[in-house]
C-alpha cells in the first residue's frame, strides 16, 4: 500500500476593494480565505474620509448643512435635519409646526428612496439587473418631489437652524398624492418578482444569522437589528418631530437573517407612506422657519440628538460656544457599527455571501470614513 | 451539403473547409445580432429604450463595439503566463463554432439531403465532447492572468462545467432511446409529421432540464458563477483586454445560439414545421431550404430570447447551491427519466411520454404542496 | 506605426481614422470609480429615467483592462489617489477620463488636510464636469461633448488622445 501524503494546502489573501463593483465605492475587505470560505476579515476603512467633522468647526450654522448633506448622501434630509436640530436644541428655538411636519413628511419621503436605491443595489450585487432599473424607475418619482421642493436631486440643503429652507409649492401635494397611488402598486409588483422568487429566497434564507444579544454587543441598530426581533427604533422610543402624533408601526423580524432584513425594508416602505399620508393630511398651515439673524449664533452649550435614519441610529453630539461655528462635531452613524460587525458575521461564510450579508446590511461609506 | 456536394462534386475535405468557412464568417453577424438583440430586449425589460443612436435604430452598435475592441490595445500582464493567457481565448472560442459543424440548418427537401456539414453517426456525442472542452479555456484563462479573481471565476467554472456536464448528457439519453440514433439528421427525422412528435412533449423532463444545463454551459445568470461581475469583478476573463477580451464576449453568445440550435435540434424538431408540411414546399428545392431554416432559426431565436429574459430577472446562484442543485436534482432526475423511458420504450413513445408527463405534474404538486407547508415569512408588527 | 509613412496623410489614412473613431465614439464602455454622491448620479444615468445606453455606452466593465471612459466620481482622498492612479494605469489605450462634480474636479468645498484638490494633479483628464453633484443630464452632455471633441478628433496613426 502506497505511503499516504499529506497534501499541504495554503490560505490565499484577497483583497477585496477599495474599488470593488460592490464594496460600494471605498470599503476594502481583506479576506482570508480557504478554497471559497472566509477565514478571517478585516476592514480597512478610510478611503474616503473628508475631514467632515473638522469642517464643521470652520463653516457657520449656516454654510454647514450644505455639507452635512454630503455625510450620508443617501439620505441627505436626515443629516440636515439632524445638525438644525442640535442646534435649535442648544439654543432653545422653537420651530414652526409646519415646519415640523414638513421635515416628517420630507424624512419619510427620503426614507423610501433609500430603501429602493438600496433594493436595486441590493439584488445587483446578487446578480440580478433587472430589479435595479424598476427601482431607480421608481426612486426618480420621489426625486422629482424633491427637485420640485428643493430644486436638488440628491443633496437639498432643506433643513436649516430655525425651520426648512424651502416652501412647498401647490402643486406638491397633488404630485404626493398621486405617488402614494402609484407606488403601493409598484411595491406589490416587487414582492411578486422578488419575494416570491426561489433563487432569490434560496440566496438569503439563512444566511448572514446572528442573535439579538451580539448585535447590541456591537451597537447594531436600524433594520438590521430589528431583524433579530428587537423592537428599537428612535421614531417610537424616544420621538422627534412629529412622530408622537403620526400612527405608524415598526415592524420587526424573526430570525435575524438577510431575508428578514428584506422583508423589514420593504414593510418599512409601507409604513413610511402611511406617515407620508398622514403629514399630507395634517400638515399645518404658517411659518415655515423662525426668524433668525443673518449671522446664526448659537449659545455655549452642548446637545446630543438621534435619528432613526433608513440605515440605524444617526446621532450628532455638538458643542457650540457663542459663535457662529459649532466648536465640536461629533457623529454617531450606524454604518460605521456595522461595518465593524462585518469581521464577526462574515467569518466562515462563502466569497457569494460576502455580498449577500454586506449589501443586507445597507452600509454607506461616506457615513464610515466621514 | 448534399446538394452542393453533387452540384460542385468536390473532394469532402475540401467541402468540410468551405463549409467551415461559411459557419465561421456566417456565425459572426449573427453574434453580433444577438449582442444587439440582448441589449435592446433587455432594454425593453427594463423600461429603457436601449441603444437607438448608432447607426438606424441603434443598429451599428456592435459593429462599433467589435471595431473599438479590435483596435484597443492588446495587453498581458506582467506575471501573466504568457502562453496560456495567449492559447486560453483560442481554446475558449473554438468549440462554440465546432458545434455546428452536425448543426443541420435546413433541409433542401426530398432526397437531396439536410444543409450540414458532416453527417456523424456520433452527432450528439460529438456536439457535448467538442462543447465540454470550454472549461478548459476557463480554467486556463483563470489560471494564466495571475489573477486571484481569475482564478477563482476559473475553478468555479471548471466545477460548474464537470457538474452540468452529466445531467446535460442524461437528458439526451432518453431521446436516443426514443429515436435509436445518435446522429442530428436522424433525430430531427424521427420528429417529424408534426408538433405532435416532437421530442420536448414525450421527453419533457429532459427537457427541461436541458434548458437548465445549457445555460449553465454558457455561464449564464443565474449560473453566471465564473465571471459573477459582483463578486469577482469580471472573473476569469478579468485581465483581458481588447481583442482577446472580444472572442470572450463573441464566444459567449456563439455558444448561446449552439446550445439553442442543439435544443431545438434535439427536442423541437429542428427544421420540421409543427404541422404537416405541403407538398408544395417539400418539392421545391430552394422553397424548401428557405422554409426549413426559418423555422429552424425562429425556434433557436425563441430558445435565446428565452435565455435572455431569464437573465433579466433572476439573481444569481451561490456556487455550492449550484453544485447542489446539479447533484442533488438535476442528475437523480435525469436518471429515474431514463430509466422509465427505458422501461416504457417497449409500450411505445405515447406510453412515455403520458407517463412523464404524468410524474411531472406529481412532482408540480409535491413542490405546490411542500411550497404551501413551508409558509412565507412574514415580519412581525 | 508604419502606415503613415507609406500612404503620408492620404485618403486612406483620414478614413480610417474616421471608421475608426466613429466606432470608439460609439462605444464608450465606462469604468466607474465612483467614491461618493456622484456614484449614486451615475447609477441614475444608467437606468431607465435617463439611460446611458442610447449612447452605446451601456456596458459598464468594472474591470479596468476592458473599459474605455474612466469615470471619477467624487471625492478622491489621499488614500485613494495611488489606487485612482493605478486603475488608470492598467487601463489600455485608447482611454478617456471624465472627471465629475466638483470634488474630482478641484476639491470642492473639501479644501482641507485628506482631499486631494482635483485629480489632474495625479491623471490626466479630459472632460471636467461641474456640479455638486452634477444632475444626470449634465453628464449626458459632458459625455456627448466628450465624444465629439476628444474622441473624433484624435488620429489613430498618430499619437493617441
Amino acid at each position: 500500500m502506497p505511503e499516504l501524503v499529506e497534501v499541504r494546502t495554503e490560505g490565499m489573501v484577497l483583497n477585496m476593494g477599495p474599488q470593488h463593483p460592490s464594496t460600494h465605492g471605498v470599503l476594502r475587505l481583506l479576506l482570508r480565505l480557504d478554497g471559497e470560505v472566509i477565514k478571517s476579515c478585516t476592514p480597512v476603512i478610510g478611503y474616503l474620509h473628508r475631514g467632515m467633522e473638522k469642517l464643521a468647526e470652520h463653516r457657520t450654522y449656516v454654510q454647514y448643512p450644505a455639507i452635512i448633506d454630503r455625510f450620508e448622501y443617501l439620505t441627505a434630509m436626515f443629516t440636515g435635519v439632524l445638525y438644525a436640530m442640535c442646534a435649535e436644541r442648544i439654543a432653545g428655538i422653537e420651530v414652526p409646526p409646519r415646519a415640523i411636519w414638513m421635515r416628517t413628511l420630507m424624512l419619510e419621503l427620503n426614507r423610501i428612496a433609500s430603501h429602493l436605491f438600496w433594493l436595486g443595489t441590493y439584488l445587483l450585487d446578487l446578480g440580478a439587473n433587472g430589479l435595479l432599473f424598476y427601482a431607480m424607475r421608481d426612486r426618480e418619482l420621489i426625486l422629482n418631489l424633491f427637485e420640485e421642493v428643493c430644486g436638488a436631486r440628491l443633496l437639498y440643503s432643506y433643513a436649516c437652524v430655525g425651520g426648512v429652507r424651502f416652501d412647498n409649492p401647490p402643486s406638491f401635494e397633488r404630485h404626493v398624492r398621486e405617488f402614494l397611488k402609484i407606488f403601493l402598486d409598484r411595491i406589490r409588483d416587487y414582492e411578486s418578482i422578488v419575494t416570491e422568487n426561489p433563487v432569490f429566497l434560496e440566496r438569503v434564507q439563512e444566511v448572514g444569522c446572528y442573535s439579538p444579544e451580539l448585535a447590541l454587543q456591537y451597537a447594531v441598530s436600524g433594520p438590521p437589528l430589528r431583524s433579530t426581533g428587537i423592537r428599537k427604533d428612535l421614531r417610537k422610543d424616544q420621538p422627534y418631530l412629529a412622530y408622537d402624533q403620526v400612527d405608524f408601526a415598526v415592524p420587526i423580524g424573526t430570525k435575524g437573517d438577510t431575508l428578514d432584513r428584506y422583508l423589514l425594508r420593504m414593510a418599512e416602505m409601507r409604513e413610511s407612506l402611511k406617515i407620508v399620508e398622514q403629514c399630507l393630511d395634517r400638515l399645518p398651515d404658517g411659518n415655515i422657519r423662525v426668524k433668525l439673524p443673518n449671522v446664526v449664533k448659537i449659545p455655549a452649550g452642548e446637545a446630543y440628538l438621534a435619528l432613526e435614519s433608513p440605515r440605524g441610529e444617526v446621532g450628532a453630539y455638538m458643542v457650540a460656544n457663542g459663535t457662529d461655528k459649532c466648536y465640536r462635531l461629533k457623529l454617531r452613524c450606524p454604518s460605521f457599527n456595522h461595518v465593524q460587525f462585518l469581521p464577526v458575521i462574515l467569518l466562515g461564510e462563502r466569497i457569494s455571501d460576502v455580498m449577500a450579508i454586506f449589501g443586507s446590511l445597507d452600509v454607506i461609506l461616506p457615513e464610515v470614513d466621514r | 451539403m448534399n446538394l452542393l456536394q453533387s452540384l460542385l462534386n468536390l473532394p469532402e475535405p475540401l467541402m468540410g473547409a468551405i463549409g467551415a468557412l461559411l459557419i465561421t464568417l456566417g456565425m459572426l453577424p449573427v453574434a453580433a445580432m444577438l449582442v444587439l438583440w440582448e441589449r435592446i430586449f433587455l432594454g425593453k425589460l427594463t423600461q429603457r429604450p436601449g441603444p437607438n443612436r448608432v447607426g438606424p435604430r441603434g443598429l451599428l452598435q456592435t459593429i462599433a463595439d467589435a471595431l473599438k475592441l479590435l483596435t484597443k490595445e492588446d495587453f498581458t500582464p506582467k506575471d501573466a503566463d504568457r502562453i496560456l493567457f495567449f492559447l486560453a481565448p483560442l481554446i475558449f472560442i473554438v468549440p462554440s463554432f465546432l458545434v455546428f459543424a452536425v448543426v443541420p440548418f435546413g433541409h433542401f427537401g426530398g432526397t437531396h439531403g439536410p444543409v450540414l456539414i458532416a453527417d456523424l453517426r456520433t452527432g450528439i456525442f460529438f456536439m457535448v465532447a467538442v462543447f465540454s472542452l470550454h472549461t478548459v479555456g476557463i480554467l486556463m484563462a483563470g489560471w494564466a492572468s495571475n489573477n486571484k479573481y481569475s482564478l477563482l471565476g476559473g475553478i468555479r467554472g471548471v466545477a460548474q462545467a464537470i457538474s452540468y456536464e452529466l445531467p446535460l448528457i442524461f437528458s439526451f439519453l432518453g431521446i436516443l432511446i426514443l429515436s435509436g440514433s445518435m446522429s442530428t439528421v436522424d433525430i430531427i427525422k424521427a420528429q417529424g409529421g408534426g408538433l405532435h412528435n416532437w421530442f420536448f412533449l414525450a421527453q419533457p423532463v429532459a427537457f427541461l432540464v436541458y434548458l437548465a444545463c445549457s445555460v449553465a454551459e454558457v455561464n449564464r445568470v443565474p449560473f453566471d458563477i465564473p465571471e459573477a461581475e459582483s463578486e469577482l469583478v469580471s472573473g476569469f476573463n478579468t485581465e483581458y483586454s481588447g481583442m482577446r477580451f472580444a472572442m470572450f464576449f463573441l464566444a459567449e453568445y456563439v455558444s448561446l445560439f449552439a446550445t439553442a440550435a442543439i435544443a431545438t435540434i434535439v427536442f423541437l424538431g429542428g427544421w420540421l414545421a409543427p404541422f404537416p408540411e405541403p407538398a408544395v414546399i417539400t418539392g421545391s428545392t430552394l422553397g424548401y431550404f428557405f422554409w426549413s431554416a426559418g423555422w429552424f432559426l425562429l425556434k433557436v431565436f425563441t430558445l435565446v430570447t428565452l435565455a435572455m429574459w431569464v437573465r433579466g430577472t433572476l439573481p444569481r446562484l451561490r456556487a455550492d447551491q449550484l453544485m447542489d442543485f446539479a447533484w442533488k436534482f438535476l442528475v437523480p432526475v435525469v436518471l429515474v427519466n431514463l430509466f422509465v423511458t427505458g422501461l416504457l420504450a417497449l409500450w411505445g413513445r405515447w406510453a412515455v411520454a403520458g407517463g412523464l408527463w404524468l410524474a411531472l405534474l406529481l412532482w408540480a404538486l409535491y413542490g405546490q404542496s411542500r411550497a404551501a407547508k413551508a409558509e412565507r415569512r412574514q415580519v412581525v408588527y | 506605426m508604419g502606415l503613415e509613412t507609406l500612404f503620408g496623410q492620404s485618403y486612406l489614412t483620414t478614413r480610417i481614422d474616421a471608421v475608426l473613431n466613429w466606432a470608439r465614439e460609439n462605444s464608450l464602455f465606462p469604468m466607474p470609480f465612483g467614491t461618493a454622491c456622484c456614484a449614486i448620479e451615475f447609477m441614475g444615468l444608467v437606468s431607465a429615467a435617463f439611460d446611458l445606453a442610447r449612447f452605446g455606452a451601456e456596458v459598464v466593465r468594472f474591470s479596468p483592462r476592458q473599459s474605455d471612459l474612466l469615470m471619477v466620481m467624487g471625492t478622491i482622498s489621499y488614500k485613494q489617489a495611488p489606487i485612482l492612479k493605478r486603475i488608470h494605469e492598467q487601463m489600455p489605450e485608447p482611454k478617456w477620463v471624465l472627471c465629475m462634480g466638483v470634488c474630482a474636479c478641484s476639491g470642492g468645498f473639501y479644501n482641507n488636510y485628506c482631499t486631494v484638490q482635483g485629480i489632474d494633479e495625479i491623471i490626466p483628464v479630459d472632460i471636467y464636469v461641474a456640479g455638486c453633484p452634477p444632475r444626470p443630464e449634465g453628464l449626458l452632455e459632458a459625455i456627448m461633448r466628450l465624444q465629439k471633441e476628444r474622441v473624433e478628433k484624435q488620429s489613430v496613426l498618430g499619437s493617441a488622445g
